[in-house]
């Protein structure tokens, strides 16, 4: 495997685990999707660069786009949450009270 | 060259360990601003021009700030940094997964570490990523009006459901 493209496999493989140990704040489980995007967004281009397809720079600039709409969204999660419950923990999140 | 890609690689690792190990989102955002930075430095070595413009821009400039702002929802008093003890175990265990990795699937690979790849051998006006960029407004018109769709839909999707009182998400607020 080329170093490029172990990096970026290694990132998104990382923020893919540190979204699913996150421990405390909804907003550091963001974070790590946004790392996630990150690593996808280096992986569309450098294919569009390294590979001399140029067609494929469009989607680079598109999932920017639809990542820019889960973002908002996660962040409006974020909001919400912080209105109702006074902060973003995630063990405030249990309306399922068993 | 080479030297340039494998610090800037480098650097990306760090920052992605940085924001994977759980410390609190200011710390996790820095790490990300940081990340984001380098990924732009190395596309730039991979010969792009308007993809790193297009990435500092729209992802560190727009919702980097975005989310650095929206830390302030997730403030306490003792924010958990990188000395912290559990921060610490969670960098070591991936730091350790990500050198195995590396050795088991790079150990040998002694050969181009990174570099333009240009077919032709001079300096030209229309680079490849700028063109592929072009191709978006001219072939893929209707995907563009798509997107700005969709984000006009998820603006108002994004008001209405922090709208409070009795009307949006959140009822009793």
């Amino acid at each position: 495997m080329t170093p490029i493209q172990m990096t970026f496999s290694t990132n998104f493989l990382l923020g893919l685990m540190g979204l699913t140990f996150h421990r405390t704040h909804l907003l550091s489980a963001l974070l790590r999707l946004e790392s996630m995007m990150l690593s996808l967004f280096l992986a569309t281009s450098l294919w569009a660069l390294q590979l001399s397809t140029i067609n494929i720079a469009t989607v680079p600039m598109l999932v920017l786009a639809f990542s820019a709409c889960s973002a908002s969204s996660g962040l409006r999660l974020l909001v919400a949450t912080a209105r109702t419950h006074g902060s973003d923990h995630m063990q405030n999140l249990n309306l399922l009270q068993c | 060259m080479s030297y340039l890609v494998c610090v800037l690689l480098f650097r990306l690792m760090v920052g992605s360990v940085g924001v994977a190990s759980n410390p609190s989102p200011y710390f996790a955002a820095m790490g990300l601003v940081m990340e984001s930075g380098v990924g732009c430095g190395v596309l730039i070595c991979f010969g792009g021009s308007f993809l790193p413009l297009v990435f500092f821009l729209i992802y560190l400039g727009g919702m980097m700030v975005v989310f650095a702002f929206s830390a302030a929802l997730s403030a306490e008093p003792y924010p958990y940094g990188w000395g912290n003890r559990s921060v610490k175990m969670y960098v070591a265990a991936y730091v350790l997964g990500v050198g195995c990795a590396w050795k088991v699937l790079l150990g040998k690979w002694s050969g181009f570490w990174g570099g333009i790849l240009d077919e032709s051998g001079e300096l030209l006006v229309l680079r490849g990523g700028m063109m592929g960029v072009a191709a978006m407004h001219d072939v893929g018109g209707w995907m563009l009006v798509l997107g700005g769709l969709g984000l006009l839909l998820t603006l108002f999707v994004v008001l209405e459901l922090v709208r409070g009182v009795s009307r949006g998400g959140l009822r009793t607020v």
